[in-house]
């Protein structure tokens, strides 16, 4: 659960589009205890946000601006436009700026929107932040992908910070050390913060006589530069991510593929529909496309599947993901990965034994909630398998916790400054270090300190 | 198919045609080497027969893709017709058929010639010889329609058919702007030629005769020993200018606007690589072989020659004849190639020999991955699979009709291995061939029949092939419609 940043006053918050990115992002920011008010043209799936929501609703377009009018778009401080229309999120954030609303953010689906060199360029249409919800999903699988240690990974400033997750293994240098020994022992190697232990369930914030013990779960605030220095001190092999097969050429899977083979990667790539096919391979110069069905044993057999590093099923249709994971699995594929469009089915994941599972439409929702700045407060992530929350703060020139070192400033046990950015540089806090105001800070809380926390930046 | 749309074109082309035999004959008159009145007689009858059926012939309208097929190759053989009287009234040749082989190796840039002793020829048929190449080298259609763009739509088809490649590029919206600009390139670069000739010490009719030769990629010359006796100045300059003549005009039209595109093709650095590895093993191997009687003077014969028949230009510097078998056989193998789509040249051109290794590469690949979906690409775009297909299928009928060529050359009595290579280098209008055809000889011997197969071969090879054989295809001349 998601609860109000005291310090921090609560926001308009206009959703343009009510389907299920819209909804999920009302539903978010509705539980942070924000105003929201959604304008959707269904009347049905206004109705349901109305419902299930404590939120305002607005039958009407978007992009027309009496409906934003009847939103009270002028006093709103921030305008989100989820729709599935591109250009009906591009004309909503175009006339809420003209009404005066500071901040717009748009959901934009095709690249051609995207030039930064164009007339109609993101700043010329005042669109503060774009977010193109099939590159998002794909950055989050090929983040996954990248390493098969990771259990989780979440983003922060821009993606230079990465909080991930993982699980130490026997035999790990890190195991049966305290936090105090490692620093000392791995002075250059081991300086990232560890922000929690989890051990049989429990979750604690580790001090420097603290150990860490094989079998637990780790989770480490790293800079994005040293990211590969981390699976080696829990214990796992260095993975090079070398052949990885792609099962349904939707655009989250192209988008995939287009990034693996910036990192080089031998892609393969398989899609069912001969067309779309010869279209991926006119835009995938590196990758192998092939025809077939992504369930077809046989030809993910003669075209290495047991070989490969990596394989995601990417059609658009969540069953034959789940039956091209399970098979993909079965015959020896390192880390399999599936895109999982309805939300009901992701808690089937561990239990059919796919490593990971990527909602599309949640890394989009995610992805806008990262980087929208909200108050003090810039970035909220919740993780799944434990209950603390990463926060990041600026620190602004009334906070209570500028001007004093860290080790006199009374912050809870329960909490961990993880991270400290001032302007490109990237700092491990000691008890030395005195925040000043502009500072970016990742706070890795437990839910009752979060309050306390929320104070001393407030 | 409207025969009337057809005569009406082609009448008005060779109204064109009379224009610069006139030209011709008042170069020949200022000259005094009698041949004049031979051009102003076949100016005249050119002039009324093409004038009149013009007039006869008028039309409202557009000329459709099937007349488009069948004005280009009319138009290219009545033109070879009217051409060839000049070379009958001056008296030089009695066969009519020579002198319209002699006219058609002219205007399709072949530069195959029945002349044993050319410096013994009038000024005017010199010049007429060079002007044909010249004329044909950017082509009798283009011309017509950067002068007359009242072709319309169907200019476009006229343009289709006659400019070599696969798919000619436009560079400006209209297609009437396009040919114009062709043709500006064209004069700019001939321009150029001859003055660089004139500074390398060429007379001025000789400069302007090979300038015109060179920049169409055709051969004539008005030297009994070709380019051999020239300076090494003239045959640096002629290597360069052949180089350029052998590229995409639309490259050099960027470069003249300001953008220089040349590295960014992928066809031009295929051209280029194959020149420069080819010209560099000839000269390895004569080298070797001691032949060469100098280093300089052996990469100049090197480039000249690789430069004269990969481009079809068919100018001789050295008698190849006389080279080492692998240097020969390496030469045989170019003939083939020929230069760039959009160029002046012939064969098969560049670009179809790079998407047809291409398309072979990936045909390899299908025995691995058997269901996978594979896209040829030229550089980084993607060709199309039915534009890959018809290249392949060019391809294929390329070689047939070279070795259909050679097979009716032998019927005339031909020894084989002459006539595979005069079939092989009149489809590629490339000139000189091997054994008795070789570099040091003439066509002049070949027999009135023989002559004819070279005539079609050469006009096939121009209008790179679907254009001419499409007129033997019956339902070309069926009126069930068409949906181009």
């Amino acid at each position: 659960m998601h609860r109000r940043m005291r310090g921090t006053a609560a926001m308009r918050v206009v959703v343009v589009g009510a389907g299920e990115v819209g909804y999920h992002l009302a539903q978010r920011l509705s539980e942070e205890h924000q105003d929201v008010v959604v304008i959707e043209a269904g009347p049905e799936q206004a109705e349901h946000a109305a419902q299930q929501l404590d939120v305002q609703t607005v039958v009407g377009n978007g992009a027309s601006v009496s409906a934003l009018e009847q939103a009270s778009v002028r006093e709103a401080s921030m305008l989100l436009a989820v729709t599935s229309h591109d250009e009906v999120n591009l004309i909503a954030c175009l006339a809420a700026k003209r009404l005066g609303v500071p901040y717009t953010v748009a959901r934009i689906s095709n690249p051609d929107y995207y030039e930064t060199d164009a007339v109609l360029s993101q700043e010329h249409m005042g669109i503060d932040l774009m977010v193109n919800p099939e590159r998002e999903c794909a950055r989050e699988t090929v983040q996954l992908l990248q390493n098969p240690a990771f259990t989780e990974v979440a983003e922060f400033a821009d993606g230079r910070v990465q909080l991930v997750g993982l699980k130490v293994r026997e035999g790990a240098p890190v195991a049966g050390k305290s936090i105090r020994d490692l620093r000392a022992q791995f002075s250059g190697g081991y300086h990232y913060v560890t922000a929690a232990i989890v051990r049989d369930g429990k979750t604690q914030i580790p001090k420097a006589d603290s150990t860490i013990e094989a079998g637990d779960r780790i989770y480490l605030l790293v800079p994005t530069s040293e990211i590969d220095t981390v699976p080696p001190l829990a214990g796992y092999d260095a993975f090079d991510l070398k052949r990885v097969m792609i099962a349904g050429g939707s655009t989250e899977g192209q988008y995939i593929a287009e990034l693996l083979e910036e990192m080089h990667v031998e892609c393969t790539l398989l899609d069912r529909d001969r067309r779309r096919c010869v279209e991926l391979a006119e835009h995938l110069t590196r990758s192998l496309v092939l025809h077939g069905d992504a369930t077809d044993l046989e030809l993910l057999e003669m075209e290495g599947v047991s070989g490969s590093d990596g394989f995601i099923a990417a059609t658009g249709n969540d069953e034959t993901n789940l039956l091209s994971s399970l098979i993909a699995k079965e015959a020896g594929a390192v880390k399999v990965l599936s895109l999982v469009h309805k939300f009901e089915y992701l808690k089937l994941i561990p239990a059919v034994g796919v490593d990971a599972a990527i909602s599309p439409r949640m890394s989009t929702v995610n992805a806008i909630l990262r980087r929208i700045r909200r108050g003090r407060v810039m970035t909220v992530a919740s993780l799944s398998g434990i209950e603390a929350e990463v926060i990041e703060f600026v620190v602004g020139g009334d906070s209570r916790i500028v001007g004093q070192a860290l080790k006199d400033v009374d912050f809870p046990k329960e909490a961990v400054i993880g991270t400290i950015l001032r302007d490109e540089e990237i700092i491990l806090p000691r008890g030395e270090d005195v925040l000043r105001p502009g500072d970016d800070v990742i706070v890795f809380a437990m839910p009752e300190a979060i309050h306390h926390v929320e104070a001393l930046f407030g | 198919m409207s025969l009337r749309k057809v005569a009406n074109v082609v009448g008005l082309l060779q109204v064109f045609i009379a224009l610069s035999l006139v030209l011709t004959g008042l170069v020949a008159l200022a000259y005094g080497d009698g041949d004049a009145t031979a051009f102003f007689q076949s100016a005249g009858i050119t002039f009324l027969v093409g004038g009149g059926v013009y007039m006869l012939t008028r039309f409202e309208g557009d000329v459709t893709v099937r007349e488009g097929f069948a004005i280009v190759t009319m138009a290219w053989t009545a033109t070879a017709v009217f051409g060839g009287l000049p070379y009958l009234f001056s008296g030089v040749l009695d066969d009519p058929v020579a002198a319209v082989f002699e006219a058609m190796s002219g205007f399709t840039t072949t530069g195959a010639t029945v002349f044993a002793d050319i410096e013994s020829l009038p000024h005017g048929v010199l010049l007429w010889r060079s002007l044909t190449h010249w004329i044909g080298g950017m082509g009798i259609i283009v011309l017509v329609i950067a002068v007359l763009p009242y072709l319309g739509v169907g200019g476009m088809q006229l343009f289709r058919a006659e400019v070599p490649g696969p798919t000619p590029e436009r560079l400006r919206p209209r297609i009437a702007q396009t040919a114009e600009l062709l043709w500006l390139v064209y004069f700019g670069l001939t321009a150029l030629l001859a003055l660089l000739y004139l500074l390398g010490g060429m007379g001025p009719f000789d400069a302007i005769n090979h300038s015109f030769s060179t920049m169409a990629t055709g051969g004539f010359s008005t030297r009994n020993t070709s380019m051999a006796q020239m300076s090494p100045f003239i045959q640096w300059v002629t290597i360069v200018f052949m180089y350029l003549a052998g590229v995409n005009y639309a490259l050099h039209f960027r470069a003249a606007t300001g953008r220089l595109a040349y590295l960014k093709d992928a066809e031009w650095r295929f051209f280029t690589m194959i020149l420069l590895v080819a010209a560099a093993v000839v000269t390895v191997l004569n080298l070797a072989s001691g032949s060469g009687s100098g280093v300089e003077s052996s990469i100049r014969d090197g480039l000249f020659q690789v430069m004269a028949i990969t481009t079809t230009t068919g100018y001789v510097s050295a008698d190849y004849a006389q080279w080492v078998p692998g240097a020969r056989m390496l030469l045989f193998a170019l003939f083939f190639v020929g230069g760039m789509a959009g160029s002046t040249s012939g064969g098969i051109k560049a670009l179809r020999v790079l998407l047809l290794l291409k398309q072979t590469g990936n045909e390899l690949r299908k025995h691995l991955h058997p269901r996978a979906v594979f896209v040829t690409r030229i550089g980084t775009k993607p060709v199309r699979e039915e534009v890959a297909t018809k290249v392949v299928a060019f391809v294929i009928l390329y070689l047939l009709l070279c070795l259909a060529g050679a097979m009716a050359l032998a019927m005339t009595g031909i020894d084989p291995l002459t006539a595979i290579g005069g079939s092989i280098a009149s489809v590629g209008n490339v000139g000189p061939a091997f054994a008795e055809l070789g570099p040091t000889n003439n066509y002049g011997w070949i027999s009135s029949p023989g002559l004819a197969v070279l005539t079609f071969l050469m006009l096939v090879g121009r209008l790179e092939i679907y254009t001419v054989l499409l007129l033997f295809h019956p339902e070309l001349w069926k009126g069930r419609r068409s949906f181009h």
